[in-house]
């Protein structure tokens, strides 16, 4: 089966925010293993109909965010695992903390969110560890 | 047999591989595709669609009637060649006219959420195949080499041919007429080596590049369908170079060495490279028409009911769903709407830059023996 993404000019979300938003998806989930080379920026770009700086931003930012590895030559591939680095940890809890506050902001009552949030988790598949126990 | 009866048997087998190549044409588009627009899944299930379609049917018949009466007509009135040009050239000019006609009439079915779904892109997340990519670069790197080859030997060999040389040879390479020796006479067999067969691979280079046309949502058999596809068009542009350049390169040196007493004739290597590039192009147009059809359409049955996506769900950016002009659209090359293969996208510079170039350079190899240049 060969994985795709889809953009949606007509959202409010950037396009460059879009197709990160996705591979983070297939990363976490594990449709997307380490080692997996991506289309090269030319390549999506061409294929979105969008431009090379759209795709390059998004690169970046999943570079950043550590989720892919950007090698001149060999293009971006899917990222090892961190492995439990406290810091990093503690800055993403940090930020989940900042997005769960807004949700309550937003009216959300607690029940609705833990129901949001183990969809979530659902639709990321087992973690790492979890699947190793199987 | 007399000449008129077998020429009008040319033309018959010719409007009939032509005809029926027309009347299969709407059948191998990817699903919401009707003569170059985008009209939706649901509307391609569609009664008018049907119409549209059977009026294609009617017409593409009445054309290759008309063509071989035509043809016929001028035939019985004692000029057999006349009438087979003819005939053909009937046939060929007004099947865009008859395009044009279903073209109109589908226009008028596109929904206005056809132009939404053009708002919506895909993609694969394959990184695509290295194999058929390398096979491409490598089939470019032979066709410049072996081109290049053939000009320095004609260049090498240039001061030991006669002052008259061969203009025209029947196919045993016996001549007919001759001519007097120029460079551009003698250059012009190579430099159409290079020229063609170079073109012709670097379009196969060009394709490993070419946008990939999704179905939105869960595409993944969408986009195995785009793999495939793609992959037998660049074999079939890099493998047509590589033996394009072979008869081309045959032909270039067996006429120098003609010249140069080295041989009498063309010889029977040419023969088979002729026959190989012949089957080569025949079985590949099967294998698009029966196994993958346009952009993949037969292979993507199982998705073919999930909407189309991007430049090829926008009716917008399609004049006269054949040319493709988007500024914005980073491809150079486009699947296209009607017919086989990809489009060039006109809003690119480089895409223009290259049609021009090519243009201007089959005219001038055209034009060089009509002015008499080239004998």
């Amino acid at each position: 089966m060969t994985l795709t993404l889809s953009i949606d000019r007509r959202l409010e979300d950037p396009v460059y925010e879009q197709v990160a938003s996705q591979v983070r998806r297939l990363v976490a989930s594990g449709a997307l293993v380490p080692g997996t080379t991506l289309p090269s920026v030319r390549r999506l770009a061409r294929d979105l109909g969008v431009s090379l700086n759209t795709i390059a931003r998004a690169y970046r930012l999943l570079e950043a965010e550590g989720f892919v590895v950007i090698r001149d030559r060999a293009g971006a591939t899917v990222a090892e695992p961190a492995g439990v680095d406290q810091s990093v940890r503690a800055r993403l809890l940090d930020h989940l903390r900042t997005v769960l506050a807004r949700l309550r902001q937003t009216g959300m009552a607690s029940e609705e969110l833990l129901q949001t949030i183990r969809i979530e988790i659902q639709s990321l598949g087992g973690s790492a560890e979890e699947t190793k126990n199987d | 047999m007399t000449e008129p009866f077998v020429v009008n048997v040319f033309l018959t087998v010719r409007v009939f591989i032509v005809g029926g190549f027309l009347l299969i044409l709407p059948r191998i588009v990817r699903k919401g595709l009707v003569f170059g627009t985008y009209v939706g899944e649901a509307v391609a299930d569609g009664d008018a669609v049907r119409t549209i379609r059977r009026s294609w049917n009617r017409g593409c018949v009445m054309l290759m009637v008309l063509s071989l009466l035509v043809g016929y007509g001028i035939s019985l009135a004692g000029r057999p060649v006349a009438g087979n040009l003819t005939g053909t050239a009937v046939l060929l000019l007004s099947a865009p006219l008859l395009y044009l006609r279903m073209f109109l009439k589908a226009r008028v079915l596109a929904p206005p959420a056809v132009t939404r779904q053009a708002e919506v892109a895909s993609a694969s997340l394959s990184a695509g195949s290295t194999k058929t990519a390398r096979f491409a670069r490598i089939a470019l790197a032979v066709c410049s080499l072996a081109g290049l080859a053939t000009i320095v030997y004609a260049a090498v060999s240039y001061e030991a041919i006669p002052a008259r040389i061969t203009a025209y040879s029947n196919l045993c390479g016996l001549t007919e007429d001759f001519a007097e020796k120029s460079i551009v006479a003698v250059m012009y067999l190579p430099s159409a080596n290079f020229l063609f067969s170079v073109f012709f691979a670097l379009f196969g280079v060009l394709m490993t590049g070419a946008k990939r046309s999704l179905r939105a949502g869960p595409g993944g058999r969408s986009a195995a369908a785009q793999e495939a596809f793609h992959a037998i068009q660049v074999q079939t542009f890099s493998g047509t170079a590589l033996l394009l350049c072979l008869v081309l390169t045959i032909l270039a040196v067996q006429y120098i060495r003609i010249e140069l007493s080295q041989t009498r004739s063309l010889g029977f290597g040419l023969a088979w490279a002729c026959a190989a590039l012949f089957l080569f192009m025949v079985a590949n147009l099967i294998r698009i028409l029966k196994v993958s059809g346009q952009g993949g359409a037969l292979l993507e049955k199982g998705s073919a009911d999930i909407p189309l996506t991007g430049g090829l769900a926008d009716n917008a950016h399609w004049i006269l769903g054949v040319f493709y002009v988007n500024k914005e659209d980073p491809s150079m090359l486009v699947e296209s709407r009607f017919g086989i293969g990809y489009s060039l996208n006109f809003g690119n510079p480089r895409a223009v830059l290259l049609w021009g170039a090519i243009t201007v350079l089959i005219l001038t190899l055209l034009a060089l023996p009509l002015v008499g240049v080239v004998k």
